[in-house]
């Protein structure tokens, strides 16, 4: 859920319901004044009709008025209590000008009325006075106030929701603009954070925090691939020590059987170190952007250049090589394509069985290099992480690291997949 | 012939010594830019041997003084630092050639016997060991007169043997040699063996004795 829509809930929530509860405490507060109007008016009346007692020693004549109405009614003495009542209101309506649809009120009209019941003695007799006011302006000025604060109500209400989102959108710009710059950050790359405009502190204070954020892991990432590249640069020594002691150590004569394969099991120790040292550093080169030298290349020369270079190893292992080779120019490095390119062909070879299959298709859009192997296929998300080997691989399990950063660096992509039992590697261009 | 070695971790620098004195060549060493300043300054070599990171300055500006006074010498460059500009950089300023550490005593043996070659024999590009001669400028080999088809690998693991000849060359120093060290060939040597087989068999169909020996196991030797 969006902040603005939790935030509008929210807001909606409680705006509604304190406008309710004003409308209520209003209304009742406006129908008490005004009840309390009607009884003022009730006790005026009544006492006219005392003074008039008082005066005259005679009930006064009944007379009907558009808004009042008063009748006096025989009553055993002490009878009536007096006390303010809220009852109907018999409203005589003239029959020419009564609306249509009041026809079924028989010339009369109910609304709600406001009541005094009193009494008066007038010589012997004791009559109870019952005193009736329309309440009916009373009511229309409470709707009146009613409706008008409702239209209220709802005219905040959407022009709350409306400002909100236009505003909190405006607001919440730098926001986006910040997550926008997070998602595309990449570690490797160069790019900073730029800074994002806006007025808000907080915006501001996260702006400069993913800023300094974004620079510290740029700076750790640096340090460790100078780490890495200064450790690799160093282990190039000792590596070459050992190996020109070796070179050394084999020409001193008679060596046994048991030396030998010691000697042997060094050799190969040795050069898969230094294979391993190198791919680390190349990895390191790569993802620096340090080779840049580009060429103008025909990929269709350099794969069979590359075929060439493997040949006596498809014949030894009487692999069937079908390749179908298209004519495609590329801008890349020289070097890392010949990386690349052996890279996948070495693994197609070494990942194959006897008499096995490879097949190399090079288009306009695409390199594909196909070889039988195992007939399972691989994990495709694995594969391309450093140091991932099958068991049985001798290999640096760096080759499809370097393999894919090859691509990456000149904006190919790298797909495995495994088709008709071949394990296909697609480079796209 | 006589050679310089500039190289400051002195394991590397023993064994690059004793690997080409053995073969009856003069070998001195520097350990430092001063030693090897003055070295250079004093002594004319076949080749000198550089390092580029040096305890107290760099090869670098050992070649430019090399370059600057019109010595002769060649130059090989080893280095630790394979990058293409180190690369270019030495090659521009004028050393024949730039081997990358780690490497085999007998690739550097070879890269060395090339460079010597091509200062001492100028024009002539004839190698001649025995009774075998081989025309480097177009890559034939003859035994007496007899012309020998050789396949590209095998002209070059020919000229690493004949560079080497003498001395016991591992299999995986051939396999770089051959296939580059880009190249993982841990898995195949058999190649080396039946590109070793074919040449020997060439070798001996054309009247030659059988030079080459196997070495334990770990590789193969060229003897007279």
């Amino acid at each position: 859920m969006k902040l603005l829509a939790k935030y509008n809930r929210v807001n909606l929530i409680t705006t509604i319901v304190v406008m309710l509860i004003t409308g209520i405490i209003y209304y009742q507060a406006i129908s008490w004044i005004l009840t309390n109007q009607n009884d003022k008016d009730l006790v005026v009346e009544e006492q006219e009709v005392f003074d008039y007692v008082k005066l005259n020693h005679q009930l006064p004549q009944t007379f009907q008025s558009d808004d009042q109405q008063i009748t006096f009614t025989e009553a055993p003495p002490g009878s009536v209590k007096r006390e303010f009542i809220n009852t109907i209101y018999f409203k005589k309506v003239e029959e020419d000008d009564k609306p249509e649809k009041h026809r079924h009120h028989h010339h009369h009209e109910y609304e709600a009325g406001r009541g005094l019941v009193s009494s008066v003695t007038v010589g012997n007799q004791y009559y109870k006075i019952l005193i009736v006011e329309s309440k009916v302006e009373t009511e229309d000025l409470i709707q009146l106030i009613f409706t008008i604060t409702i239209c209220v109500i709802l005219l905040l209400l959407v022009t709350l929701v409306v400002t909100n989102r236009l505003i909190l959108n405006r607001i919440w710009q730098p926001f986006y603009s910040i997550m926008k710059e997070l998602r595309g950050f990449n570690i490797a790359d160069t790019k900073e954070i730029p800074q994002v405009e806006t007025t808000t502190d907080e915006f501001k204070e996260l702006n400069k925090t993913v800023v300094d954020m974004a620079a510290r892991a740029k700076l750790d990432y640096k340090d460790l691939k100078i780490f890495t590249e200064n450790a690799s640069h160093e282990l190039l020594t000792p590596i070459a020590v050992i190996n020109s002691k070796l070179d050394t150590l084999i020409q001193t004569e008679n060596f046994s059987p048991q030396q030998s394969k010691l000697l042997n099991d060094l050799y190969g120790a040795v050069s898969r170190l230094n294979r391993l040292n190198q791919s680390l550093l190349l990895l390191v080169k790569i993802e620096n952007r340090l080779l840049h030298e580009q060429q103008q290349i025909n990929l269709k020369e350099l794969t069979e250049e590359m075929i060439g270079q493997f040949e006596e190893i498809f014949q030894d292992k009487d692999i069937q090589l079908n390749y179908n080779l298209d004519d495609k120019e590329i801008y890349a490095s020289h070097y890392l394509l010949e990386i690349l390119l052996s890279n996948l062909i070495n693994n197609a070879i070494r990942h194959n069985y006897r008499a096995g299959s490879i097949n190399i298709t090079l288009t306009v859009q695409s390199l594909i290099i196909q070889n039988t192997g195992e007939s399972v296929p691989l994990a495709e998300e694995k594969i391309f992480t450093r140091f991932h080997k099958s068991s049985k691989s001798e290999g640096s399990g760096l080759g499809l690291t370097i393999c894919r950063q090859i691509c990456e660096n000149f904006n190919y992509t790298l797909n495995y997949s495994y088709q008709n039992s071949y394990h296909t590697f697609t480079i796209t261009f | 012939m006589k050679i310089l070695i500039i190289e400051d971790e002195e394991g590397l620098r023993e064994s690059i010594e004793e690997y080409f004195t053995e073969d009856g060549n003069i070998c001195e060493t520097a350990h430092n830019y001063q030693v090897a300043l003055s070295k250079v300054n004093l002594y004319r070599y076949d080749c000198i041997l550089l390092d580029i990171t040096l305890p107290d300055g760099s090869g670098m500006d050992v070649l430019k003084i090399i370059k600057e006074n019109n010595y002769p010498d060649g130059v090989l460059i080893i280095s630790a630092k394979n990058s293409l500009d180190d690369r270019l950089d030495g090659l521009n300023l004028g050393a024949d050639d730039y081997l990358v550490k780690p490497f085999h005593l007998s690739e550097l043996k070879a890269r060395v016997t090339a460079i010597i070659r091509r200062k001492t024999f100028g024009g002539s590009n004839q190698l001649v060991f025995n009774e075998i001669t081989i025309d480097l400028l177009s890559k034939e080999v003859k035994v007496g007169k007899q012309p020998i088809k050789f396949t590209r690998k095998e002209y070059a693991l020919l000229l690493y043997f004949l560079a080497n000849k003498g001395k016991v060359v591992s299999k995986n120093a051939i396999a770089e040699h051959l296939w580059g060290d880009g190249i993982d060939m841990a898995n195949n040597f058999d190649f080396i063996y039946s590109h070793i087989k074919n040449i020997r068999k060439k070798l001996m169909e054309a009247g030659c004795k059988d030079y080459i020996q196997a070495a334990y196991g770990m590789g193969y030797k060229f003897i007279d």
